[in-house]
């Protein structure tokens, strides 16, 4: 039994914010997870968030801004966000299924903080910047900083997400995002990585990101060994010696879970998998 | 506890609509016991089987996981809507029939809802496009081979007329 008490649609950005402020609502976007919440739930006040114009995207320089409310489906098949933001294009095109891509927002994914959203680990790859309103105004959050735990992140009373800034990816980086799961759709990842790399002229590596969901206790960039790898020479022993000391850090940040034993060498096969594949990528000239 | 319903009109199988919805329903359950339009399925209402796939908006979404109120607006196609008169099979669920695709046939209206989806994107999806745009819908009959068949056979026989009131 689903417990709504109240269910508010706004049409106006200042109205949603007013009662917000209230501080007696709940904020609804596509509801895919929401739905699920209300089931059981402690009965709640709706605000539906749909009409608010949040659904747009926006191409500015050197970044691009996403509206909270754009659903998976329409990121999956946008071209803009395809060139400059491989990775998320691809993240959100393994959300679920495409019944719930059609109705599930980027926004929801990661204002429900699941340790294993999957498209928080591609975002972070680009250094996403959330922008938040309230009643009292607007202010902007690192995505590394919003999601404090599982299921908790520092949205404020009465504030809502607007939008997400991400910082397009630089020409020629080969990226790589791997999801792992018991089955291909309809699946909660099990550990997802998100990797991209950019190699200097003299083969070395120039910049690397990696960043991982359902390893740490919130989705998290590893920048220890971003910083290790620059200016190495690719290598499987150097991609496989990084892996090696994320599993390391994976264990002293998470603890021994029942789950280690699985989790440890997998993570090293898949890290070194997934930097192997960003690589690949680049000599292909696979990299728009 | 007090709720208050909510106003809503729509289109439901072309046909304009007006009515007050509980805010504690789904699509699902107003389809179902609101309308008695029980064609939809009511699997594991989780988003994950795929019985209760509609059309809304031109979109394949679980009814399961929309809130009555959102419908407000919509245009929604189940399979009641599917087959024009109440005699003729649409060509998607003739294929199905002939493909032998049904089995106990609980998947199948979802089943057809994805088909109809899909067509409207894509009128010759490539094999991989046709599952991505099936796995949301799962069939506990092993039935996958037959379905799969039936949506090509479906895609290749088809006039695109069929799928016009579709995009209304």
């Amino acid at each position: 039994m689903i417990s709504v008490l109240e269910y508010l649609r706004p049409e106006k950005l200042d109205d949603a914010l007013h009662i917000m402020g209230g501080g007696e609502h709940t904020p609804a976007a596509g509801g895919t997870d929401l739905v699920l919440q209300l089931r059981d739930g402690r009965p709640r006040k709706i605000l539906d968030l749909e009409r608010l114009g949040l659904d747009f995207i926006r191409n500015a320089g050197d970044i691009i801004e996403i509206g909270s409310l754009v659903t998976h489906a329409a990121i999956a098949s946008n071209p803009l966000i395809a060139k400059s933001l491989p990775v998320l294009s691809r993240a959100s095109s393994l959300v679920g299924s495409l019944q719930i891509r059609n109705r599930g927002t980027v926004g929801g994914n990661i204002v429900n903080a699941s340790p294993c959203a999957d498209t928080v680990p591609a975002l972070l790859l680009y250094d996403a910047e959330l922008v938040l309103k309230s009643s009292g105004g607007t202010r902007t959050v690192p995505l590394s900083q919003f999601v404090l735990g599982p299921y908790r992140t520092s949205l404020g009373p009465g504030e809502i997400l607007h939008s997400i800034i991400c910082r397009k990816a630089e020409v020629s980086t080969g990226w790589s995002y791997i999801k792992l799961g018991r089955r291909q759709a309809v699946n909660i990842s099990r550990m997802t990585l998100a990797t991209s790399i950019f190699m200097n002229g003299d083969g070395k590596i120039g910049s690397v990101r990696i960043s991982a969901g359902s390893v740490f206790p919130t989705p998290s960039r590893i920048p220890r060994i971003e910083r290790m790898l620059v200016g190495r020479t690719p290598s499987q022993e150097l991609y496989r010696q990084a892996a090696n000391i994320a599993a390391d850090m994976m264990i002293k940040e998470s603890g021994h879970r029942w789950s280690t034993p699985y989790k440890k060498p997998v993570l090293i096969n898949l890290l070194t998998r997934a930097l192997t594949e960003a690589q690949s990528k680049l000599i292909a000239g696979m990299v728009s | 506890m007090v709720t208050t319903d909510v106003a809503v009109k729509f289109t439901l199988n072309g046909i304009p609509m007006e009515r007050d919805v509980p805010p504690n329903w789904t699509l699902l359950r107003f389809l179902r016991d609101g309308l008695g339009f029980t064609g939809t399925k009511c699997g594991c209402e989780i988003g994950e089987c795929g019985a209760c796939t509609v059309i809304f908006n031109g979109e394949a979404v679980n009814a399961c996981l929309v809130l009555a109120p959102q419908i407000d607006g919509a245009s929604i196609w189940t399979i009641e809507g599917v087959a024009s008169s109440g005699r003729k099979l649409h060509p998607i669920q003739q294929a199905f029939v002939e493909c032998d695709a049904v089995h106990c046939g609980f998947c199948s209206p979802g089943m057809v809802m994805s088909t109809v989806a899909l067509l409207l994107h894509n009128r010759i999806p490539s094999n991989a496009v046709l599952k991505e745009s099936l796995a949301g819908n799962l069939c506990r009959c092993t039935g996958y081979l037959q379905i799969i068949e039936a949506v090509r056979k479906a895609a290749e026989s088809m006039d695109d007329m069929h799928l016009e009131k579709f995009r209304r």
